[in-house]
């Protein structure tokens, strides 16, 4: 099972602040995710490591993606 | 050229004089307005006085694209020199006043001297009259905000502070509109040491620009696009408040006085938690991305909250109900407190207490004794005296090591991000030209999208570029940077503003060179007013390079000393700096600061 963080608006985009999915093979992450999601201005993080929307995802990783924000 | 007011108001308070100057051309194309303008005035005009003197002078600045109807464009700057830092100084705010002024005929107010009793400064358009203001002297910003609409108009443009500035505390603001605040580096403190409680702008012109069609078609398109942001709806419900979830997720909340970057109760007063008590909304003048996010604090009245006032309020100092850091963050607006050093200087007292440093017992999370201190701090009275010249000076005063934990640079506290795991954002608060400040160079989120715990090149030309767009053009043009940086607003868009107000064209490549024009022109007057100015004043707090977090994804991590070194020097290196900090004579020259080389480098 892939394990899944959505922070801001991303959660909002995806439905769900988080979810798990159980993957039958190593899947690229956008596939995943929403048609509708971003592309640009996120930060992804597998196993807090950095990835992209192409990076293979597998059960046991655990993803974050969160916006780009600035903080003021 | 076009698009400014083109007049400088120069007032004395010494004397009563008031006068009017042409601002040159060469100035508008050299500085730009905002804070370009402001550190010209202050390098030209204000040497090596004491800040809290009737030598030094205040500056209230605006650019060309302020109060011009494009999105976000109703600002100021707010400059001086720092009474908390000893250098350069200022902050922006959004208020009428921006608006007003260029209305009433003036890109920038000079105000020198000090009156013998406390005093308004009203601009009329033509008239300008410096008038009694000791019925307002003691009263706090909100209650001297309504007599003064009550007697003036509601919608009149209005700059205040409240009895912390009166004291000359060195971490009071300049007020707004009841919470907005601007100039960090103590600028409410210059206006109390000249017996200013406040400015009144009523302006009834208008500025004439390049191409009045073209702004106004780009004006409505720039506020279409923004709307139309995917991320646009959600930051209308959160605001920077989305910020907290964020950094707490990423460890770098600022927690028990910067010790920890993750805070246990998180998750009863982030952004979503101020969604369920929401009353309102506030902001500047000419923004559809209001900002200020109201809520009810604990005795009922309503209070504008934030990311940076939430963080420094509540986790770092215990804090975990939100209506309680509404009230004091209220209280902090009425005393006129910048709200990130009060909440520093209490997380400072609360540590110091527990490492029994001083004899008062003041626990984490204690909201009365919080509340106590922030009273006392406004004041200068019992132990707020101690903190009221920032936690710099508190910890120069008890010593035994807390200089380690006193969190600032340069004398101005650090905003709410934790860096024991960021070393781009902590050179980022390092190199901000006017102390510890977000606003110049915010690449924690580049930097953790990128790789977070790097010290590469790339980190640092990085943070360069962020500091001649965020504290070079927006801080100079002088429009908000909120659009760009929370919902992705071109950042095309602004050379096409410029060109329809001032039609001069200019690329991001132009734009560039004149922010490090500015940022030039602060160092070199950090250079000759600090005597002891060099590369030690460019170093985050100790604490980031020794202590690591107990808690969390970055546990067991701090910034590497030799590193940073190597960052720092890469930092001058680019700017054109020697291994000192001092820019170098061809740098100087390169950017038409011929007469700056000759003053500090001869």
């Amino acid at each position: 099972m892939a394990e899944f963080k959505f922070l801001g608006y991303l959660a909002e985009v995806v439905g769900a602040q988080g979810e798990n999915l159980v993957l039958d093979k190593p899947t690229p992450l956008r596939k995943v995710l929403p048609s509708s999601f971003p592309e640009k201005n996120i930060i992804i993080l597998i196993d807090e490591k950095v990835g992209n929307l192409d990076s293979l995802i597998e059960n046991k990783n655990s993803i974050i993606i969160m916006p780009m924000l600035s903080g003021g | 050229m076009k698009g400014y007011a083109g007049k400088l108001l120069r007032v004395n308070l010494s004397n009563g004089k008031v006068m009017k100057e042409e601002i040159p051309d060469s100035t508008k194309r050299d500085f730009l307005g905002g804070r370009g303008f402001a550190v010209k005035l202050l390098w030209d005009e204000v040497k090596q006085i004491d800040p809290l003197s009737e030598k030094n002078k205040i500056i209230f600045s605006t650019g060309p694209l302020t109060g011009q109807g494009l999105p976000s464009s109703g600002k100021m700057v707010i400059a001086s020199k720092s009474p908390l830092t000893g250098g350069y100084g200022d902050g922006n705010i959004g208020t009428m006043a921006s608006v007003h002024l260029k209305k009433a005929g003036y890109d920038v107010v000079v105000v020198e001297g000090k009156s013998e009793k406390p005093c308004c400064l009203l601009i009329e358009d033509e008239n300008v009259k410096i008038v009694d203001a000791s019925d307002l002297w003691g009263k706090d910003t909100f209650e001297a905000q309504d007599l003064l609409e009550k007697k003036h108009g509601k919608n009149s443009g209005i700059l205040l502070i409240g009895p912390a500035g009166e004291n000359q505390i060195r971490i009071s603001t300049v007020m707004s509109q009841k919470g907005r605040a601007g100039g960090r580096p103590g600028m409410g403190a210059v206006m109390g040491s000249k017996n200013l409680k406040a400015l009144v702008i009523k302006g009834t012109g208008n500025v004439t620009n390049f191409d009045d069609g073209k702004l106004k078609e780009l004006t409505k398109k720039g506020y279409e696009e923004i709307k139309g942001k995917e991320s646009y709806e959600f930051w209308m419900k959160q605001g920077t408040m989305q910020a907290f979830e964020w950094s707490n997720e990423n460890a770098c909340l600022p927690t028990y006085n910067f010790r920890e970057g993750v805070f246990e109760f998180s998750k009863e007063m982030d952004g979503y938690v101020l969604e369920q008590l929401h009353a309102g909304r506030k902001g500047c003048p000419m923004c559809n991305m209001q900002c200020g996010h109201i809520i009810k604090d604990t005795s009922g009245q309503e209070a504008e909250l934030d990311y940076e006032n939430v963080g420094m309020l509540g986790p770092n100092i215990g804090l975990r109900d939100l209506r309680q850091v509404a009230l004091l963050n209220r209280m902090a607006d009425e005393w006129g407190l910048d709200t990130i050093s009060l909440g520093s200087c209490i997380g400072f007292l609360m540590e110091a207490s527990e490492n029994g440093l001083i004899p008062e017992k003041i626990k984490w999370g204690d909201f009365e004794a919080a509340q106590k201190l922030t009273v006392e701090i406004g004041k200068g009275e019992g132990l707020g005296k101690l903190v009221s010249h920032g936690v710099k000076a508190a910890s120069e005063t008890i010593g035994k090591g807390s200089q380690k934990w006193a969190m600032q640079v340069k004398g101005l506290e650090i905003s709410a991000y934790n860096c024991h795991a960021c070393p781009g954002m902590a050179l980022a608060f390092g190199t901000s030209p006017i102390g510890a400040h977000h606003k110049d160079a915010w690449i924690i989120s580049w930097e953790i999208a990128n790789d977070r715990f790097s010290y590469d090149k790339s980190k640092v030309e990085k943070l360069i570029e962020f500091q001649r767009i965020r504290g070079g053009f927006f801080e100079s043009a002088t429009v908000c940077r909120l659009p760009w940086v929370e919902v992705s607003f071109g950042l095309d868009r602004y050379p096409e503003y410029l060109e329809a107000i001032t039609g001069e064209k200019r690329s991001w490549e132009d734009l560039y060179k004149l922010g490090d024009r500015i940022y030039n022109l602060i160092r070199a007057f950090w250079i000759r007013e600090v005597p002891s100015f060099g590369r030690k004043w460019d170093y985050p707090p100790e604490r980031w390079f020794e202590d690591t977090q107990s808690e969390g994804k970055v546990k067991g991590i701090k910034v590497d000393r030799q590193k940073y070194e190597q960052m720092l020097s890469w930092y001058y290196e680019l700017r054109g700096w020697d291994q000192n900090g001092i820019p170098l004579k061809e740098t100087l020259d390169r950017l038409g600061l011929k007469d700056v080389s000759k003053e500090i480098i001869g």
